[in-house]
């Protein structure tokens, strides 16, 4: 109850800022038109079709072999699914201000101390604001996968949208993309507790985007394709990560000092 | 019942509070009274239950405070902070219902609707507390602070920047909440309102200089004055006041006293007797200010 109340408070502040989602909503434009423009405009104006290039061909071939499908629907489906790991960093890097927001930003305006006079435990404080930045970015977020997937099945070759439904895809929406989100968010809270500027949480937040952004390139390259098993589970082991991380913020969090020494 | 036994809070080197002890008994409203910097707001942090003491305890209701009963205490306790930390995008009616829902009440929206009109509020329910004056503001955060009409109310200046209306307006929930059996706790710096308001008052400068209440403080505390007007010139009975130090000041006798109640009878009689026709006594109590004061002064 305490937890959903806080939630409710926090969709409010953002719904009367809604302008804090801009960045979120422009991140996941740019998600959407980047691998439909590689995909299959460029290809159109060129006039060479992705399947043609040999290097590629390879590359689509560890998604579904030749004997399988066509080499150029191989390529278009490992492309469209390498791009989905943007969407992985879409609520990650957006809601990323919200979370580095979240506890500074409660002292700044000083909200904190009522708060922290009511029956309201630390676990679910820090709950409530990983769940108030988490969910509206995910939200849009998703809303961009529909109409990524949706704009596969229209636009795409037939045979692609087929040839991405496969658990690697689904292990990737609908695990890997919001674990990877509460981890660096649960993270970003940690140090949004201990410093007294968003900006030093955002920052150090942030990092959590570079392994991201090697196994998207490693991806990218053919250095290796992370298996459906793998995907499963980094999952689970960021789940667990997370589970440690709240028990660290919630270890972390000093009522004390926040109340006594920032200024 | 609020009961503080030998609080004490160290932050780093300096002692904030040192071993203070009182208790606001039910019923009853405690001004607690200090110059910036005594340790009030400390004090009043800890009896709230948001930071814990170095030393010593606090016992709400019977229950001693601690980690484990954290959570169940500050629900009976209703806190005003020193600044009113009302989330500004959000109106003055969607501020109280974030704090009722998370104090659980069933009844939310009906003591939002009783708080609101209570404290004059009901006009100003939609609006954003970023559009509030700084009056209103603090009369909406001690609208939170009694939304779930707690037994025990620790409030941090309530009338602070608040003009006289709203401020008396504050004063009249106050008595209303003594009436009902909550016990009160209240810092401030207006004296008068202390000793108007309060039952008893505890001034304090890291340690607790002295508790009772406002007519025992300036009896106890300070010197006060006898004003008596004789027929005849006054200085002529200055010799019958050996002992005492007075003088004569526009026509009357100014006779300075220690304890007004014991003293006021001796000086009497030994103007009497000394043949003077007494037309009145007037004894001049000093101001709370005075004691106060006289309390935090350097030593």
């Amino acid at each position: 109850m305490r937890i959903r109340a806080l939630v409710a408070k926090e969709f409010l502040e953002i719904a009367r800022n809604w302008t804090v989602l801009v960045p979120v909503a422009l991140v996941t434009f740019i998600s959407l038109a980047i691998p439909f423009t590689v995909i299959l405009i460029v290809p159109a104006i060129t006039g060479r079709p992705l399947g043609e290039d040999a290097g590629l061909a390879q590359l689509g071939a560890l998604l579904a072999p030749e004997s399988v499908v066509a080499p150029q629907i191989a390529v278009e489906a490992f492309l469209f699914q390498q791009f989905l790991l943007l969407f992985l960093l879409t609520p990650i890097t957006s809601a990323m201000s919200l979370a580095a927001h979240a506890i500074v930003g409660e002292k700044q305006a000083r909200t904190l101390e009522p708060l922290l006079a009511t029956p309201i435990t630390t676990v679910e404080l820090l709950v409530a604001k990983v769940l108030g930045a988490l969910l509206p970015t995910v939200a849009i977020s998703f809303a961009g996968l529909a109409c990524y997937v949706v704009g596969i099945a229209l636009f795409a070759h037939p045979g692609v949208f087929a040839a991405m439904a496969t658990p690697r895809t689904l292990l990737i929406i609908a695990l890997i993309s919001p674990a990877a989100a509460l981890v660096s968010l649960q993270a970003v809270l940690v140090v949004s507790s201990r410093v007294n500027d968003a900006r030093t949480a955002q920052q150090v937040g942030l990092l959590i985007i570079l392994p991201l952004t090697a196994v998207f390139i490693a991806q990218f390259s053919g250095a290796f394709l992370v298996t459906a098993p793998v995907l499963a589970l980094a999952g689970i082991g960021l789940l667990v990560v997370w589970l440690v991380l709240v028990g660290v913020s919630v270890v972390l969090f000093e009522r004390e000092t926040i109340l006594t020494r920032w200024r | 019942m609020i009961a503080a036994s030998a609080l004490t809070r160290v932050f780093g080197r300096r002692i904030a509070v040192d071993s203070v002890t009182f208790e606001v008994r039910t019923g009853e409203i405690l001004a607690l009274l200090g110059p910036n910097g005594a340790g009030k707001t400390t004090t009043m942090r800890m009896l709230a239950g948001l930071i814990a003491p170095t030393t010593g305890s606090v016992t709400l209701d019977g229950v001693t405070l601690t980690r484990t009963t954290g959570s169940t205490l500050r629900a009976r306790i209703g806190f005003l902070t020193e600044s009113p930390g009302l989330w500004d995008r959000l109106t003055v009616r969607e501020n109280l219902h974030v704090y009722a829902r998370v104090y659980g009440l069933a009844d939310g929206e009906a003591r939002i609707a009783r708080s609101l009109e209570r404290l004059a509020l009901s006009d100003h329910a939609d609006a954003r507390a970023a559009e509030l004056s700084k009056g209103m503001r603090q009369k909406v955060a001690i609208a939170r602070a009694l939304l779930h009409e707690p037994r025990m109310l620790v409030l941090d200046e309530p009338t602070s920047g608040l003009d006289p209306a709203i401020a008396r307006q504050v004063r009249e929930i106050l008595e209303e909440r003594r009436a009902a059996g909550c016990a009160i706790l209240v810092s401030t710096h207006n004296l008068d309102e202390a000793e108007r308001l309060a039952d008893r008052v505890a001034v304090v400068q890291q340690r607790l200089l002295a508790i009772d209440s406002p007519a025992a403080l300036r009896r106890r505390l300070a010197t006060g004055r006898l004003l008596v007007r004789l027929n005849g010139d006054p200085s002529s009975y200055l010799p019958a006041l050996k002992g005492w130090r007075a003088h004569a000041e526009g026509g009357q006798l100014v006779v300075e006293v220690q304890r007004i109640d014991d003293e006021a009878p001796r000086v009497v009689a030994a103007l009497v007797g000394a043949g003077a026709s007494i037309v009145e006594v007037r004894p001049e109590m000093p101001a709370l200010e005075d004691v106060y004061l006289h309390l935090v002064a350097p030593s």
